[in-house]
């Protein structure tokens, strides 16, 4: 209840990180650290599917960051959400995002990468699935870990959810730290199983190798009449 | 048909290759031949490591009557009109197969029956007229001949065509995949929903693809749902949703389908091209492949670009979609870097990933 008393509500600082969809400020909650995440106006979506989308992404994360945190997973707390203005003012995590980490101590980094493979486990045990599971929306504070950027998450999530939660996280090893690929993925499914057990593991990762091939290789996906497009 | 193309049609490059490639030695006056195969086009073009680099494309275009690619009848076609694609090829850039110092071909990815057809001319001619034979990949042709004729010297790639969406840029010797589709890609959406709703063919009138023409009608979109994942997207769920929603409206109300259909499918596809621009923080936007030639999809790209602050940028029309041209391009690369193989050796990749293929001259 003193913090209350502090001074205003919200005070907007600078710009912390300009992200793909949002924008992330650097802000005091009735004095204490945090951020103000805005989601601004995409100019290339048609602004009625635009509107509905930014709404319902800052209603789904501040779900899913409540949701996580009933899980057990760490993620920032959130002060305010406001769906009009698609903000959510959240704890300013004072460390290190996990993509920046892995190229700076990989060894602090393997052991984030346990405990990112378990707090994974945990959100899906929970129905969650986060949607966006790279190591850029994982921040590393010490030697606590916490997740971030719940825009895409789905909380009646299945299987494939969270087989897709897994592709993702191996897709930016390969794309992002392409030298840290096996020992990375090797630490994640080591959390994982020990929340999940060992059998959970292997169902799981046996749905990641169906859906990494049903993408990529599908010869369908050729099968159409793009590349005829001549000048008119 | 064979329509040919020569520099009078799709321009010169506005930049020094030098700049884009400053490991290659560059002193030796070099010609090669590509030919690409992978799907629905037979393409041959001529590279050279002289202005205006790229010399001709000629190709020949299978049009199914109805219904998608059926490989067997791609690949009859391209058996049909190697001969002449190649002669055009050759004729347009003014030179014999003699003056040609290498020959490349698509080996991958795409259609098996498709891909051998190139792969059995190229052998051929490498074999009869002793000409080395350089193995290009086909999603590696569409990026550099992208990065070619726009100067963008170290961007983040959207790649959409038939067969691809993609998100890619270069760290560390490869092209690195950020993104993909999860099921459909972007192309074949399209044309799946216009035949399926009795709209094609023909795909494409007057250069504008008939989802986007019968989306001119509409003036709000249909709800559709928006999938994207990291940056993944998914068009499945899309692709069945509209053709639900198109089955149940009257003629009317069904253009809204189609301005739904078209914004979300862009959207996704712009949407993680922006999250890739954002992760990997590289310094311009290209888009290429066949759904580059969308002015629509265009205009979206130029939108996300401005607001980002980057450069942006789009091959010529002809070099968008599948050609020889590129193929040739990035074979004159490839052979300037040594990479050539036996024609023995040279088996056709369908499965071939862009982010296995190593990139030592950039
Ligand atoms: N609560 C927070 N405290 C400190 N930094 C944060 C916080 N939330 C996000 N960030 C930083 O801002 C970046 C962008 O936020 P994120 O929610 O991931 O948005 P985007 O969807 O644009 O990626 C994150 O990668 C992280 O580095
Ligand atoms: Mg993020």
């Amino acid at each position: 209840m003193e913090a209350r008393l502090c001074g205003r509500a919200l005070e907007i600082g600078g710009l912390l990180y300009r992200g793909a969809e949002a924008e992330v400020y650097e802000a005091r909650w009735f004095c204490m650290p945090a951020v103000v995440k805005v989601r601004p106006p995409k100019p290339y979506r048609h602004p009625r599917i635009d509107e509905l989308l930014r709404t319902r992404r800052t209603v789904a994360e501040a779900r899913a960051m409540y949701a996580a945190l009933r899980a057990g997973v760490s993620v920032p707390a959130v002060y305010l959400v406001d769906p009009l203005e698609k903000i959510i003012v959240m704890e300013r995590l004072e460390g290190i995002s996990l993509a920046h980490l892995v190229e700076a101590d990989s060894g602090r980094a393997l052991e984030a990468a346990r405990r990112l493979g378990s707090m994974a486990a945990r959100l899906h045990a929970a129905g969650v699935a986060h949607g966006d599971l790279t190591t850029s929306n994982v921040v590393v504070v010490g030697d606590e870990v916490f997740l971030v950027d719940f825009g895409l998450a789905s909380l009646d999530a299945d299987e494939d959810d969270y087989a897709v939660d897994v592709h993702l996280f191996m897709r930016s090893l390969e794309s992002t730290h392409p030298d840290h690929v096996e020992d990375m993925l090797k630490s994640f499914l080591e959390g994982y199983r020990q929340v999940a057990g060992g059998d959970a593991v292997e169902n799981l990762m046996r749905r990641v190798e169906e859906i990494r091939l049903m993408g990529r290789y599908r010869e369908e996906r050729r099968r159409s009449v793009w590349g005829q497009v001549e000048q008119p | 048909m064979v329509s040919v193309a020569t520099p009078s049609s799709y321009g010169s490059p506005p930049v020094d290759p030098r700049v884009l490639y400053p490991r290659l030695d560059w002193s030796r006056e070099l010609y090669v031949l590509g030919i690409e195969s992978t799907a629905h086009t037979f393409g041959v073009g001529v590279a050279s490591t002289r202005p205006p680099y790229i010399l001709s494309s000629a190709r020949s275009v299978y049009r199914p009557e109805k219904g998608g690619i059926h490989p067997r009848e791609a690949a009859a076609h391209h058996a049909r009109v190697a001969p002449e694609v190649l002669r055009a090829a050759l004729d347009a850039a003014g030179l014999r197969i003699g003056d040609i110092d290498a020959v490349a071909v698509a080996l991958g990815p795409g259609l098996g029956p498709a891909l051998r057809v190139g792969a059995t001319v190229a052998r051929g001619l490498a074999a009869y007229f002793r000409k080395p034979l350089v193995p290009v990949n086909h999603a590696l042709a569409h990026v550099e001949i992208g990065r070619l004729y726009t100067g963008l010297v170290d961007p983040l790639v959207l790649y959409v065509s038939g067969g691809n969406t993609m998100v890619t840029a270069f760290a560390k010797g490869r092209y690195r995949v950020f993104g993909e589709t999860l099921d459909v890609a972007l192309g074949n959406l399209l044309d799946t929903f216009a035949r399926e709703a009795g709209l094609a063919p023909p795909y494409v009138v007057e250069g504008l693809h008939v989802v986007d023409r019968c989306a001119l009608e509409a003036d709000e979109p249909a709800d559709l749902p928006y999938t994207v994942k990291g940056m993944d997207v998914s068009y499945s769920g899309l692709l069945t949703a509209a053709l639900r929603l198109w089955r149940r409206l009257g003629p009317r109300e069904r253009p809204r389908v189609c301005l739904g259909l078209r914004e979300v499918a862009y959207s996704e596809a712009v949407e993680v091209a922006e999250r890739g621009a954002a992760h990997t923080g590289k310094p311009g936007v290209l888009l290429t492949g066949g759904v580059a030639a969308s002015p629509v999809l265009r205009e979206r790209v130029a939108a996300m670009a401005e607001a980002r602050g980057l450069p942006w940028g789009v091959p010529p029309l002809h070099l968008c979609g599948d050609n020889g041209a590129m193929i040739a391009w990035v074979g004159l690369l490839n052979y300037m870097a040594g990479i050539t193989v036996e024609p023995g050796e040279a088996v056709v990749k369908q499965r071939w990933r862009l982010d296995s293929v190593d990139v030592p001259w950039r």
